[in-house]
């Protein structure tokens, strides 16, 4: 099967994309799109649903990602998913080309309890139950571990490239994956290296005798990120939001031939942390 | 509200007990722990470990809360066996966070009978995530810093509901404002030190940043008032430990009031010494919150503590004189 290659817009929404004269450009390239937000609850909105309908009409097919989710995050995401079973009673939206990934087990509970029947995935933060990574290395942590997950519905998990071709274990008999089933998408060109609740750029100072209810920001993050020159480490860091990240521009592979062995099958390109 | 303090050597037990702790937790090698810090040698030296906290009444667990808790077949088996060997030794509670680690303990037929307490490391942030974990056979969950009472409500409500206890960390002991068991900015597993730093302290350079930011990805119709706000804000926290801390001293009385059950101390790299202090500060905290909301009424006893709290610079031994 060929690979597949998708979009993540992020902090973008479509209607930034299409204002920067990017739509059609991603329309031509890729067939997924991902929207919604893997690090930011503050970031998950119901007009994502427009937005996920527009794109299926056009004959894509959409990602959501979530992020950790606090009692209003999940709040936020159960409406979202009521919008999108309304839309998908109403013909409007196609849940088999829909993927939902998470990094919260409330994402899988409420998708269960909608009676979503969509594909999930493990998102970024999350797929570490299941994997362990470094530049040198990407490691199935054990059949256990593939299994627990996909007893939830997972088998993609969604990792990003660290600059190298990793070391793998994933035909290693010691593990007795078998035949793996899993898959992985692979984003590029950025690594997510950290993520704070209090968001780094958009939380306001708290005092000692505050006690929040919540990440209260202006959602700074969809106006920009911020390059880091850190006096210790060598890579530059980005921050955008509540996430560090670091980018590896390189490609580490010379043909998508070499990505099946890694159990790649699909690109998502990242134009933005 | 109890004292849960680590420890790492059989001669901690008795003076920590003695400080107020009542309950203890520790690593035993090889099982795989968070974080690289110090460990009991071996089950044998656990077995000592626990026979000397039972003997003083207190409950001990062990750390297995390793989020890359990499198995094959063979580490698996022998996970497996470890546990079982170590609840034979006395431990009370496993403390987990992959939760794999109960299909590796199904797998070799070992159903613990100690019980099973959720390690910050799997964060829960939600009622929902609390539901699954307690179906899943967790007693206890032992909550991210990077969670508000506010927003806990529900979660403590299940878990009041449900009969699961919870339990926090110290504000002052236990730093760091990112996800944890998910931050890889300390280890170089993806980038590359210019030279060795110590332990933590990627967060905290102590160097004003300002001229090493730079704006990207803005467009004309980014906000570029909020972008300045933000990159003040950046300067400043990536110079003195990263983003907000949202535990404080009100989250700690507002959890307290909300009925948590466990106060936690868990550095483990600290000194003897250092630990048996702690756990007097932990114990002290707890016992001021209590008498002040029995004294005060729980309005004025949190404005009161969090006044006597801020003014905290390492120790409560003034305040005590003063109380």
């Amino acid at each position: 099967m060929p690979i597949e290659h998708a979009i993540r817009l992020g902090a973008m929404t479509l209607s930034d994309l299409e204002e920067t004269g990017g739509l059609q450009n991603a329309m031509g390239r890729f067939n997924w799109f991902y929207l919604g937000s893997e690090f930011c609850e503050n970031l998950l909105d119901e007009t994502l649903c427009g937005d996920i309908a527009n794109l299926q009409k056009k004959g894509k097919k959409v990602c959501l990602s979530t992020p950790f989710l606090s009692e209003k995050g999940a709040a936020r995401l159960k409406k979202i998913f009521s919008v999108l079973s309304a839309l998908e009673k109403s013909g409007k939206v196609d849940f088999s080309r829909l993927e939902l990934s998470v990094n919260d087990f409330a994402a899988i509970e409420l998708a269960r309890t909608a009676k979503l029947p969509v594909k999930i995935s493990a998102g970024r933060i999350f797929y570490e139950n299941a994997f362990t990574q470094s530049k040198t290395y990407l490691y199935v942590l054990s059949r256990q571990s593939l299994r627990f997950l996909s007893a939830l519905g997972i088998k993609r998990y969604n990792i990003s490239a660290a600059g190298r071709k990793p070391r793998s274990n994933f035909h290693n008999k010691m593990y007795s994956l078998g035949t793996p089933d899993f898959k992985i998408s692979l984003y590029y060109p950025y690594l997510n290296l950290t993520t704070a609740r209090a968001c780094l750029a958009g939380m306001p100072d708290i005092a000692p005798h505050q006690s929040i209810s919540g990440v209260n920001c202006r959602r700074e993050c969809r106006s920009g990120a911020f390059e880091v020159a850190h006096p210790w480490i060598k890579e530059t860091l980005i921050i955008r939001g509540n996430t560090v990240f670091i980018k590896f521009p390189n490609k580490f592979y010379s043909s998508e031939k070499e990505l099946t062995k890694l159990r790649i099958d699909r690109l998502v390109y990242c134009p933005f942390p | 509200m109890k004292i849960i303090s680590c420890f790492t050597s059989l001669k901690e037990i008795a003076p920590l007990a003695a400080a107020g702790a009542a309950e203890l937790y520790c690593a035993v090698n090889p099982l795989p722990s968070f974080g690289e810090s110090l460990a009991l040698k071996n089950i044998t030296e656990f077995k000592q470990a626990a026979a000397i906290a039972h003997d003083l009444g207190l409950k001990v667990s062990v750390a297995v809360n390793s989020l890359r808790l990499q198995c094959d077949s063979r580490k698996a088996k022998r996970l497996a066996a470890l546990c079982a060997e170590a609840e034979q030794s006395g431990a009370d509670a496993f403390i987990i966070s992959n939760l794999s680690a109960l299909n590796i303990f199904a797998d070799h037929k070992f159903r613990p009978r100690a019980a099973l307490h959720l390690s910050s490391v799997q964060p829960c942030f939600n009622s929902l995530s609390a539901a699954f974990f307690i179906r899943s056979g967790f007693s206890r969950l032992i909550l991210p810093n990077q969670l508000a009472p506010q927003e806990a409500k529900a979660l403590l409500a299940l878990c009041r509901k449900k009969g699961v206890e919870t339990e926090i960390f110290d504000y002052r002991f236990f730093g760091c404002a990112y996800i944890n068991g998910h931050c890889h900015m300390h280890t170089p597993w993806y980038h590359t030190l210019k030279f060795h730093s110590p332990e933590g302290s990627l967060c905290r350079v102590n160097i004003p940043v300002t001229k090493h930011l730079k704006p990207v990805h803005f467009t004309e119709n980014s906000n570029m008032a909020l972008m300045k706000t933000a990159a003040c804000r950046l300067s400043g926290r990536l110079a003195c430990g990263g983003a907000p801390r949202m535990a404080n001293p009100a989250s700690f009385f507002d959890f307290f009031t909300a009925g948590i059950q466990y106060l936690k101390y868990g550095v483990r790299q600290d000194t003897a010494a250092a630990k048996i202090r702690k756990v007097k500060e932990l114990r002290y905290m707890a016992d001021l919150a209590k008498r002040l909301k029995i004294d005060l009424g729980t309005g004025n006893a949190r404005k009161t503590f969090v006044k006597k709290m801020t003014a905290w610079d390492g120790s409560t031994e003034k305040f005590s004189h003063a109380d």
